[in-house]
């Protein structure tokens, strides 16, 4: 992997995230390296323009570990972040969250948008998400999946962005969150409780935040944020702002930001590593188990899985609705992601295994026996991202088990495809039944 | 007509038809090497199933021959007797450890097995750990409902056998220097007159634990009910040797 220091430099933020804003402990393995995984995770979606959906405990960091990373990944003072957050609750607007008529130009008969802070910067976060209607959620769903905000008939679209949703664990005043909504999110993690002692250390540092605040440059944001100029403009004018920001930290803190090149080069360097055979059969394998249904073809959340099937034993059975499309493309893009980090040439199975368990807990829904059974297992993890780690350690054992076998099966897949007379392997495994109907289609 | 306008049109419209060329789901895997001199799974399949065939039926013969009644005692002479009868059919089948545990398995989750009665079903399998060629043998049974007893009855010198889960009544009873290891409880009558050998439950033991024991070491890594009346050997509860110790009356529960 051709280094050009941006994994130091991204190393570094998270360096003086862990030891300076966000005390919390290691909670993640990968290939010998301790990390956060509230940070890192964090730092990833910042870095490759995710959606990262952060849960926990009140008053554990959730949206604070969020805007750390926005200011350090993007150089936006922290005061301009907390301007453009977007909190959730049941009175909650679309004028609030996307934009409102221009009133003095209303007045004159003419018909213009004037768009919030929070549809303007490349950074969002939405603080307590799941505090928001079930009907309210739909207003944001396009803006969330595709950078799109629209009001009147105007339309701003983000280029780059990334988002941040925190969620209290269910209370009185939480709703559920959307399916569509969810599965839209990347990837979901926990911003656990640090420790007695570290925890102690969080009450002794009292705004520490302070730090990575600024009034002028402040200042200067908002200006451009209000001014009438087109957005894309805008932008640019703002990019200065940032990057004086930027500099003016580093000179106080020894941290250096990414600036707006830095972090599109740094996405061409991720994009372009690609995913070795063992990761790639992994994956397949994985997906196959979380959308194959023998009986009636894919999962279906309508559909119940029978008791005595051939495939009981498989994660087909514990779960009831089908992976989407989302799920492979949230896989691969933080795996990418992390890999880059380490500085590896490509995507191997433990950097798919480590990002995994994190981008399936929200989407899976699981059977009530599942859940049942396993409610009261000993564990370190909020429910869901357990049972996604219980459930990727049960596909790597059978991927360790069966990985030969498997990558034969793709291999004579892909001989068939290119018009090879051979017969597809047979095999005690979802994902071979997959290919043997992709060769079908093929043949006939 | 070759090559007529007509033609060119309809190969056109067949091609329309069709659409565009399917894209290779594989295409990554187009210079992965396979080997083709794998058995082929199905066969695996069908010698696996054939042997699984075989300790079916000797575990149904067992049935008809020991467990008529529909409730089977647990006594000293039906235990021998049974014991010899699973130990005629298991020593015709050639097996691995791993269909052990395929047919611990199947008791619960295949209708093939028409019954499991802990006993005669722990009587079995002992018996097929006996005389398995492999040392060491694992049976996965943290995903039973049903606790089976008798396991590791008779386990031999040399012979280690690890439970992962419960053990149910009677496990380990006449253990002939074996070692067994059950990772989660044992019920009552653990090791009860086991001659040589070391069971460990590593979390609690029942009541009349290691009755009429005349050898051997038993290791509760969580709490003993109680005990029972124990001739020779040792008893560790917590690695704290309670027995030989302070007179501690049999059963008692604390």
């Amino acid at each position: 992997m051709e280094q050009n220091g941006y994994q130091k430099q991204v190393r570094e933020i998270y360096r003086f995230i862990s030891d300076h804003l966000y005390y919390n402990r290691p909670d993640m393995d990968v290939k010998g390296d301790h990390f956060n995984s509230a940070i890192l995770l964090s730092l990833l979606t910042a870095l490759n323009r995710g959606k990262e959906l952060i849960i926990g405990e009140p008053g554990l960091g959730k949206t604070t570990s969020a805007e750390f990373v926005c200011t350090l990944v993007y150089q936006f003072p922290l005061g301009v972040i907390w301007g453009s957050e977007v909190s959730g609750h049941p009175e909650q607007t679309e004028e609030k969250i996307i934009g409102r008529p221009d009133l003095g130009k209303l007045n004159r008969g003419e018909e213009d948008v004037v768009w919030t802070h929070f549809s303007q910067l490349p950074v969002k976060i939405v603080d307590e998400i799941n505090r928001l209607p079930e009907t309210k959620q739909s207003m944001i769903l396009d803006g969330v999946d595709r950078g799109n905000w629209e009001y009147l008939n105007e339309m701003i679209i983000n280029e780059e962005y990334c988002l941040f949703a925190t969620a209290n664990y269910h209370d009185g005043g939480t709703n559920t969150i959307i399916a569509p909504l969810v599965d839209r999110f990347d990837v979901m993690v926990e911003s656990r409780y640090p420790g007695a002692n570290l925890a102690f250390l969080v009450g002794k540092k009292r705004r520490k935040d302070e730090i990575l605040r600024h009034p002028r440059y402040e200042k200067e944001l908002y200006r451009v944020l209000k001014s009438k100029i087109g957005y894309e403009k805008k932008m640019t004018r703002m990019e200065e702002v940032c990057n004086a920001f930027g500099e003016h930290l580093q000179g106080a803190l020894g941290v250096k930001p990414l600036q707006k090149q830095d972090r599109i080069n740094i996405r061409t360097e991720m994009e372009t590593l690609g995913l070795d055979l063992d990761a790639s059969a992994f994956t397949r394998m994985f997906l196959a188990e979380c959308s194959f249904c023998d009986r009636y073809g894919q999962k279906r959340v309508v559909e119940n899985c029978e008791e005595g099937c051939h495939y009981t034993g498989y994660l087909c059975h514990d779960i009831k609705n089908c992976a989407s499309n989302r799920l492979p493309t949230s896989m691969t893009q933080y795996a990418q992601a992390l890999a880059w980090l380490l500085g590896d040439s490509a995507v191997d199975i433990e950097h798919m295994k480590a990002v995994t368990p994190y981008a399936v807990s929200h989407r899976v829904q699981w059977r009530d026996e599942t859940l049942s059974q396993k409610e009261r297992s000993q564990r370190d993890d909020p429910f869901p991202i357990f049972l996604a780690k219980e459930a990727v350690k049960a596909v790597s054992q059978r991927y360790r088990e069966q990985s030969d076998t498997i990558k034969d099966a793709l291999a004579i897949g892909a001989k068939i495809f290119q018009g090879e007379s051979l017969e597809p392997l047979d095999g005690d495994h979802p994902l071979y039944r997959e290919i043997k109907k992709d060769v079908e289609v093929r043949r006939t | 007509m070759k090559g007529s306008p007509q033609r060119k049109e309809r190969t056109s419209r067949h091609s329309e038809r069709r659409g565009p060329a399917l894209q290779n789901p594989f295409q990554e895997f187009q210079s992965y090497s396979f080997s083709t001199k794998n058995i082929p799974l199905d066969r695996i399949v069908q010698s696996t199933e054939a042997v699984m065939d075989q300790i079916r039926l000797g575990y149904e013969k067992l049935l008809e021959e020991e467990a008529k009644e529909l409730v089977w005692m647990v006594q000293y002479n039906t235990i021998i007797k049974a014991y010899e009868v699973a130990e005629r059919y298991v020593r015709e089948i050639d097996y691995s450890a791993e269909d052990i545990e395929d047919f611990c398995f199947a008791l619960e989750n295949t209708q093939k097995i028409p019954y499991l009665i802990p006993g005669p079903a722990g009587l079995y399998i002992s018996a097929l750990c006996n005389y398995a060629k492999e040392e060491e043998i694992v049976l996965k049974l943290s995903e039973l409902k049903t606790e089976i007893n008798l396991l590791g009855f008779r386990l031999t010198k040399g012979k280690r056998l690890l439970i992962e889960g419960d053990g149910g009544d009677f496990t380990g009873i006449g253990l002939e220097g074996g070692d067994l290891v059950v990772e989660g409880n044992a019920k009552n009558w653990t090791g009860a007159g086991m001659r040589s050998g070391k069971i460990l439950v590593k979390k609690n033991i029942g009541l009349h634990t290691g009755e009429w024991m005349m050898g051997g070491e038993i290791h509760v890594g969580g709490r003993v009910r109680g005990l029972g009346n124990i001739v020779e050997g040792k008893v560790f509860e917590r690695e704290k040797m309670v027995f030989p110790g302070k007179v501690r009356p049999p059963n008692m529960y604390y």
